[in-house]
């Protein structure tokens, strides 16, 4: 048997329960034994605006999502027309008939230019601009349609649990769901426990969806009959499973990593980590921490700030003060904290700045994707800046990523930028106990002394550049962002400056000798396979999906991970690249910013480039399509645009 | 027995402009710190940019000097780190209330623990005499080019209205009196501002010595039977007309004193305490994050909401 490896998106108004729907999806795809992976499209809107969860499930982890999807839930006219071209021929469209004759241009937050692309293509084909036309056109592609008389399901499904309309009105994309899972193979009673566990002590809730999961189930049978075969369970039935974002983990990451203070300024996609920090922000130790240290639980203080600069710079106080302290937010707020960074490099202050980053320029595409900002990190902050900037690839990756960011901020008393962005941040998969384990993680502090000596010089020059760490309030000292002596004391003479700039470089060639090679860069795939692809960040499960593909099109590929960006792995990155016959860069950005900074730091030009800057997730099938034409074309550059 | 004053210098070079008045306020910090016989290094000053800015360097203190505007936000991430420690946000008018009035604005919030000075001298001066945010309009400093088109902020009606529970202000010339308002300040429970009138005798040529004690008088003095004090609700509505004419009397006379103070309202750290409970006892700068090097909690545990146990099928 071929291992099942399913697809689907629901769509629908922002507000109308996609969130809820996706969640249920991945919660009953757990249950059943399946690995996950969920990832959420929203506009910069609250309610109204087309959002969509795309899901992925099979045995193994699924790196990457793509269209065409086998099956489409449209609950909303918009969502039909946004999404009839997305499925597979043979595939589902789940849709309601309630919409069909709704015109293109009644509908108000659907955008004007796909509007007009719509109307054009349904004129071509002497359809009328109608939503019904989508339909047509579905069919035609040989998509096997279902439709849903929503509003006469949700009458009965008021009838039925005697609960208002309005109320069982939401249940909308329980039904839609449940019809295409049903259909799918799904069993309806994995649904239902899906439905249970995610409204969890919200009976009369439960009640409602579980009554609307039926409504929907007896209808597909009576008009459509039962799925072909059922789906089979997969191989994690009976594991513990972890279902958790981008966001969630490097906050999860943090608090087993010691953070004790994170300030942060509310920006998308960056505040749901901090959000979720919060709701545990007094937490129950381990049972061995709570013997040995004689308390049952501990906090982390999290103060949302007026602004990103006092977000930062209060965590550079809590930092010099003894905390271990972070801050996040995405591109617009980390651009307000550069002043800050240099300063953090300068008084020499530990702390960690997580980077969520969205599409830009400004305030671009504030709810979607883009990696725009690894110049910008690499450079912020004014002066001579040097930092440390990792970036994390996946969700595993963030977890212990977020741990480490720690540790090397407090080591080497410098700001780490760490890097990640929107596709993470909303994208659920799901974790097994033995991939998210603090107990593997280590906490190291560099080094500190809490009771200093009466002769302890906060910029003591030393042989490695770094400097013994005491916290304020430990003995009288001064830090500070202007050139100093070892005491701290500003200073303006030059042979101390010399000194000075030299004990900083010092502490950088530190670090670069002591972060081991293999957390600098990773080289997956057959060393000595002629092709390599060279990326980073989100891109990784993506372009290891894509290098199986290639594969089984008989293109052997490797793919050239970077992890650490500053201080730069000359030697790593070069050794190889050069022996590669064919160097493809994948980046989600105009400027090629990665291949910008290999070129820069090792003279290495890269030839060929793939890049997506359409703000959607980028697709393993894209990837293939795209190295299998720079590698017939010898085409320099190639932009992929999939997504709704 | 409460240490010298003296014991609160460092040996940097005051590089301030002979008859500046930040060597009053100077002095006015290190008496009061000393008579609340503070050890230096529970003590942080944290300062922002600007002539005052460099005040961090000559008390002695755990201290920070910081960027122009942000010394509130420092401070604030210091205390909450360790609240036990004493700590002094302090800056110029252009600092405070220009580049960094949100910060002026928001600790009023939070009630935190510090206590603001504001060194106001309504110029800039170590940029060479621009105008400064609480230089009133139509006046023509000696390096402006023109007359100051813009009117001039009130820091303390602002600080009112931005939640501050202690508001004094005193006069940089008069040390006695305002290192006694900087010791109330301190020992006040919550977020404290000072604002220091302050000649600068190098650019502002209009807001003299002269011109400043002509006009200043203190509240104690004048009016024997004046008492900012509030710790209810019912004593602030029956006080507050009268503590907001002084807060807003500028012009030919200018109140020195205590304009206001609060003890009624909780600090940022008491309402930190009701949610982390042993707060105090373990704050962020002060507590294990390790055992032997492990992290102290496992996610599956504390996070455990996230967790599917997919044997209850």
């Amino acid at each position: 048997m071929k291992e099942p490896d399913i697809l689907f998106l629901i769509g629908g108004p922002q507000g109308g329960g996609i969130e809820s729907a996706g969640q249920i999806a991945l919660k009953t795809l757990v249950l059943k034994g399946y690995s996950v992976l969920g990832t959420r499209d929203y506009k910069s809107n609250i309610m109204g605006a087309h959002s969509y969860y795309t899901i992925r499930a099979r045995f193994s982890r699924p790196g990457a999502i793509r269209f065409p999807v086998d099956a489409v839930v449209a609950l909303d006219a918009e969502s039909i027309l946004t999404h009839f071209t997305d499925v597979k021929p043979g595939g589902l469209f789940v849709y309601d008939s309630g919409v069909l004759k709704t015109k293109i241009d009644s509908i108000q937050p659907m955008e004007k230019a796909l509007k007009d692309r719509l109307k054009e293509l349904f004129a071509s084909k002497g359809l009328p601009p109608i939503t019904e036309s989508a339909i047509k056109i579905a069919e035609e592609n040989g998509v096997k349609l279902v439709p849903l008389p929503l509003r006469e399901l949700v009458r009965k499904l008021a009838e039925k649990t005697g609960a208002s309309l309005t109320s069982v009105s939401k249940a909308v994309n329980t039904m839609g769901l449940t019809a295409m899972m049903y259909l799918m193979g799904v069993e309806p009673r994995c649904v239902e426990k899906g439905i249970a566990l995610h409204f969890a002590a919200k009976k009369k809730v439960v009640n409602i969806n579980v009554e609307a999961a039926r409504l929907a189930v007896e209808y597909v049978e009576s008009n459509f009959g039962g799925p072909r075969e059922t789906l089979p369970d997969g191989p994690h039935r009976g594991k513990k499973v972890m279902l958790a974002t981008g966001n969630d983990l490097v906050a999860m990451g943090k608090l087993a990593g010691g953070l004790t203070f994170q300030s942060y300024y509310p920006i998308t996609p960056a505040s749901d980590e901090a959000i979720y920090m919060e709701r545990f922000r007094y937490y129950e130790l381990s049972n061995d921490a709570r013997e040995k240290l004689g308390v049952p639980k501990l906090g982390t203080v999290i103060v949302q700030t007026e602004d990103e600069l006092s977000a930062i710079m209060m965590a550079l106080g809590a930092a010099a003060a003894g905390a271990r302290a972070s801050t996040s937010t995405s591109g617009p707020g980390f651009a307000l904290m550069n002043e800050a960074i240099s300063l953090a490099i300068m008084a020499e202050i530990p702390v960690v700045l997580t980077i969520w980053m969205r599409g830009g320029p400004s305030t671009g595409l504030p709810t979607k994707e883009g990696q725009q900002d690894l110049l910008h990190a690499m450079f912020s902050g004014h002066g001579d800046n040097p930092k440390i900037v990792l970036a994390s690839g996946d969700h595993v990756e963030a977890f212990y990523d977020a741990i480490k960011a720690l540790n090397w901020a407090e080591k080497y008393q410098t700001p780490v930028v760490h890097l990640l962005d929107k596709y993470l941040a909303s994208t659920t998969t799901s974790l097994y106990p033995d991939e998210i384990d603090s107990s593997k993680a280590t906490i190291e502090r560099g080094v500190r002394v809490d009771d200093p000596s009466e002769d302890y010089k906060r910029y003591a020059i030393t042989e490695n550049g770094i400097s013994p760490f005491a916290p304020i309030g430990a003995k009288d000292m001064i830090l500070t962002g202007l050139e100093h002596t070892e005491e701290g004391f500003p200073t303006e003479d030059p042979v101390i400056r010399d000194e000075m700039m030299a004990k900083r470089r010092r502490k950088f060639e530190t670090i670069a000798r002591e972060i081991p090679p293999e957390e600098k860069v990773v080289l997956h795939g057959d060393p000595d396979a002629k092709i390599t692809l060279v990326s980073w960040g989100s891109t990784k499960p993506i372009i290891l999906e894509a290098l199986k593909l290639l594969e089984e099109k008989g293109v052997k590929a490797n793919f050239l991970q970077i992890r650490v960006f500053y201080p730069f792995p000359v030697k790593e990155v070069l050794d190889v690249l050069t022996r590669a016959e064919t160097v493809i860069n994948i980046e989600q950005n105009d400027l090629l910013q990665a291949a910008f900074l290999i070129r820069g730091f090792t003279g290495f030009t890269i030839k060929h480039h793939i890049k997506k800057l359409n703000g959607r997730a980028l697709w393993d099938t894209e990837v293939v399509q795209a190295v299998l034409e720079i590698l017939e074309t010898g085409k320099e550059e190639v932009v992929v645009k999939g997504g709704a | 027995m409460a240490r010298s004053w003296m014991e609160y210098r460092t040996p940097a070079w005051v590089q301030w402009c002979p008859g500046c008045g930040n060597f009053g306020i100077l002095a006015a910090i290190q008496r009061a710190i000393s008579e609340l016989d503070i050890e230096p290094k529970k003590l942080t000053v944290v300062s922002g940019i600007g002539c005052s800015g460099r005040s961090c360097y000559y008390i002695k203190g755990s201290n920070m000097h910081v960027l122009h505007g942000r010394a509130i936000p420092v401070a604030t991430g210091i205390k909450l780190a360790n609240p036990s420690q004493t700590v002094i946000a302090l800056g110029g008018d252009g600092d405070m209330l220009g580049i960094g009035v949100e910060h002026f604005v928001s600790v009023g919030r939070r009630n935190i623990d510090i206590t603001v000075i504001v060194h106001d001298n309504a110029v800039y001066g170590l940029t060479k005499g621009q105008a400064g945010p609480t230089l009133p309009a139509w006046i023509q400093t000696k390096a402006l080019p023109g007359p100051n088109l813009h009117d001039n902020i009130n820091p303390v009606l602002l600080a009112f209205a931005s939640g501050y529970t202690f508001i004094a202000r005193g006069y940089a010339y008069h040390v006695e009196q305002t290192k006694e308002l900087i010791k109330q300040a301190i020992e006040h429970k919550g977020t404290s501002l000072v604002q220091i009138l302050q000649p600068c005798p190098t650019y502002n040529n209009i807001m003299t010595k002269q011109w400043y004690e002509e006009r200043i008088y203190y509240l104690n003095e004048e009016e024997p039977d004046w008492d900012p004090v509030v710790s209810t609700h019912d004593e602030y509505i029956a006080k507050m007309p009268r503590i907001l004419m002084k807060l807003v009397e500028w012009g030919d006379k200018i109140p020195l004193g205590v304009l206001y103070r609060n003890i009624a309202k909780d600090t940022f750290e008491e309402r930190l305490s009701k949610i982390i409970l042993n707060y105090y006892e373990y704050p962020p700068g002060r507590r294990p994050i390790e055992v032997e090097g492990k992290p102290l909690i496992d996610p599956w545990t504390v996070f455990k909401e996230k967790v599917v146990e997919t044997q209850k099928i």
